[in-house]
């Protein structure tokens, strides 16, 4: 559905995106994770046509985007960073409009701008104007004006950055809903969310790919120890956490022999929090909890913790200096 | 080139929304009648003065073709009160899109960057037609008094949405240059006062220079249209502005897209 060669797009001597090849197949969700800066913007802008690049070529069901710009383009829906609403419009005009310079034919506007609505989930706001709509929605009538026309492929650009957590999982639920329907490419620069919806991650930074995998076997692979939080709440009647107690846990989970590393920090809440680092695969959370309700310490919480996106940066790219 | 209309009326619908659009609208309905009434006061008291000296005199020194003279003073203000009008109008036709981001909609879209230009002047050039509707029933209450200049009228018309024309196709381009929208409107003004009052600049009656000029002013080439003459040397002058300014416009929207942002 959509086929990249040897894509790179330089400024000046900056390179933006380097040298880019990639396929993606009909109803695949592909999702390119990376920091900001990374060229994760740059590369959605050259696949939607926006900006031309230095060198490669893309081809969007067939149809190249330089010789034939306009075909390609029918096919392609594209969501911005910034949904590009006019606030003065009410959701349906709006939606209208868009489907008009779309190409869908005028007979099927209607029908197109309903069943966008219904998909976004948009009924209840569809008479308002967009400047009247909180940001969670806004987003919303920025997937529907990407979806309007039916596109076989549908482009995303951080569809949930700047939402707060509930806008963001309802977002991510209809994109979850989209798939099927079309083949959608979309960036992030959080991992879960690329876990949750895409078939295949990139990984870009510096505007190089620097890993390609499922989502899953990515976090997998590059995951070489376990961490785990503990926080407890301090012994009562014993004053303030001190040093000294501070020092008692520390040798109580050391002493447990499966974690290599152990911090341990009071906090301003009065609690006690540990960090527990492990090998790859052992899991020390029995350990822990069995040995917290031995001492008769009160656990307020016990988790492990998912590599982020950051470490897996530092991993990837071997940069020791950012890490502390 | 459905797609031109379809942008245009997007863009005629935001005017009437927007409270920039709506002052100037309303500034320019009140000062046009101001000086509608004054050109009325002005028709009258010439008449009156001519008929007292034919009485007196059995002649008139006023020989003038009064109606015509009016007219011509009254269209000229009107398109002195265009170049304050437009630039308002025209500063955020493309630069506001920018601002939106909803460049990157439109030119994502299955949009020619022609189609574009050609839509944003179409949708301006609507509303100023719609800002001009009130002189309709001005010039039916004229038409009510019988002595009046239909054909001066026509002309004067015709030079004022030739002369609308040429500075929203100039305003258009100004616009696609400028990423705020203050830049664009002083940019045009700026654009618009030289081409009006350039014809000043020239120092003698019949040189070289005066004559230059004088091709190249709104002003002059809106005075014949003014007094019931349609001069097709001034439809030419205008048409190629037009022409030139959505031509400008196109290639600089084009090369946005190039731009690092």
């Amino acid at each position: 559905m959509i086929s990249v060669t040897h894509l790179s797009k330089k400024y000046g001597t900056f390179v933006a995106v380097d040298d880019l090849s990639f396929e993606v197949k009909e109803g695949e969700v592909l999702g390119f994770l990376g920091p900001n800066g990374a060229g994760k913007t740059t590369t959605m802008r050259m696949l939607t046509g926006y900006l031309p690049p230095s060198i490669g070529r893309i081809r969007i069901g067939g149809f190249d985007l330089y010789d034939h710009p306009i075909k390609a383009k029918r096919l392609i829906g594209y969501l911005p960073e910034n949904p590009p609403l006019y606030p003065e419009m009410t959701v349906r005009r709006y939606l209208r409009y868009v489907a008009a310079l779309k190409d869908v034919p005028s007979s099927k506007v209607g029908s197109a701008v309903d069943r966008a609505i219904e998909k976004a989930r948009l009924g209840e706001v569809a008479g308002k104007r967009i400047a009247k709509l909180s940001k969670g929605f806004r987003q919303r009538v920025g997937l529907a004006q990407a979806i309007v026309h039916e596109p076989r492929v549908l482009i995303l650009d951080e569809p949930t950055s700047s939402l707060d957590p509930k806008q963001r999982a309802e977002v991510r639920e209809l994109i979850a809903g989209l798939r099927g329907d079309h083949t959608v490419v979309l960036s992030t620069h959080i991992l879960p969310e690329a876990s949750e919806v895409a078939d295949r991650v990139f990984i870009l930074n510096r505007g190089k790919v620097m890993a390609v995998d499922t989502p899953r076997n990515l976090s997998a692979s590059l995951q070489v120890r376990e961490v785990v939080n503990v926080e407890l709440a301090a012994p009562a009647g014993a004053g303030p956490t001190g040093a000294r107690q501070l020092d008692a846990v520390r040798m109580a989970f050391e002493g447990l022999g499966g974690p290599g590393h152990v911090e341990v920090s009071s906090t301003d809440a009065g609690t006690i929090r540990a960090r527990l680092e492990s090998g790859l695969g052992v899991d020390v959370r029995a350990e822990v909890a069995d040995l917290v309700v031995g001492r008769g310490w009160k656990l307020l919480g016990l988790a492990s913790e998912p590599l982020s996106l950051e470490q897996i940066f530092l991993r990837l790219t071997g940069d020791q200096e950012g890490k502390e | 080139m459905r797609h031109a209309l379809v942008i245009a009326r997007r863009e005629i619908e935001s005017y009437f929304v927007s409270p920039v659009a709506y002052a100037v609208i309303t500034i320019f309905t009140f000062v046009t009648g101001l000086f509608f009434s004054n050109m009325l006061v002005s028709y009258i008291r010439l008449s009156v003065l001519a008929d007292q000296q034919m009485q007196r005199l059995g002649r008139s020194d006023l020989q003038l073709d009064v109606p015509t003279m009016v007219l011509a003073q009254f269209f000229g203000n009107e398109g002195f009160l265009l170049m304050l009008a437009l630039p308002l109008l025209t500063m955020g036709l493309i630069t506001d899109e920018r601002r939106k981001g909803t460049l990157e909609l439109l030119m994502t879209s299955p949009v020619r960057a022609t189609e574009l230009t050609l839509g944003k002047f179409l949708g301006a050039f609507g509303f100023v037609v719609v800002m001009m509707l009130p002189l309709v029933p001005m010039f039916a209450f004229l038409a009510q008094g019988g002595d009046w200049e239909p054909g001066v009228v026509f002309s004067g018309m015709l030079g004022l949405l030739m002369l609308a024309g040429a500075q929203i196709a100039i305003g258009l381009f100004v616009s696609s240059l400028c990423e705020n929208v203050l830049v664009s409107a002083i940019g045009t003004y700026g654009l618009f006062m030289t081409m009006q009052f350039i014809d000043t600049s020239s120092s003698g009656p019949d040189s070289l220079w005066a004559r230059l000029v004088s091709y190249f002013s709104f002003y002059m080439r809106q005075l014949n249209s003014t007094r019931g003459v349609i001069d097709v040397a001034d439809l030419v002058y205008f048409a190629s502005c037009i022409t030139l300014g959505l031509f400008l416009a196109q290639r600089s929207i084009d090369a946005i897209r190039h731009t690092r942002s």
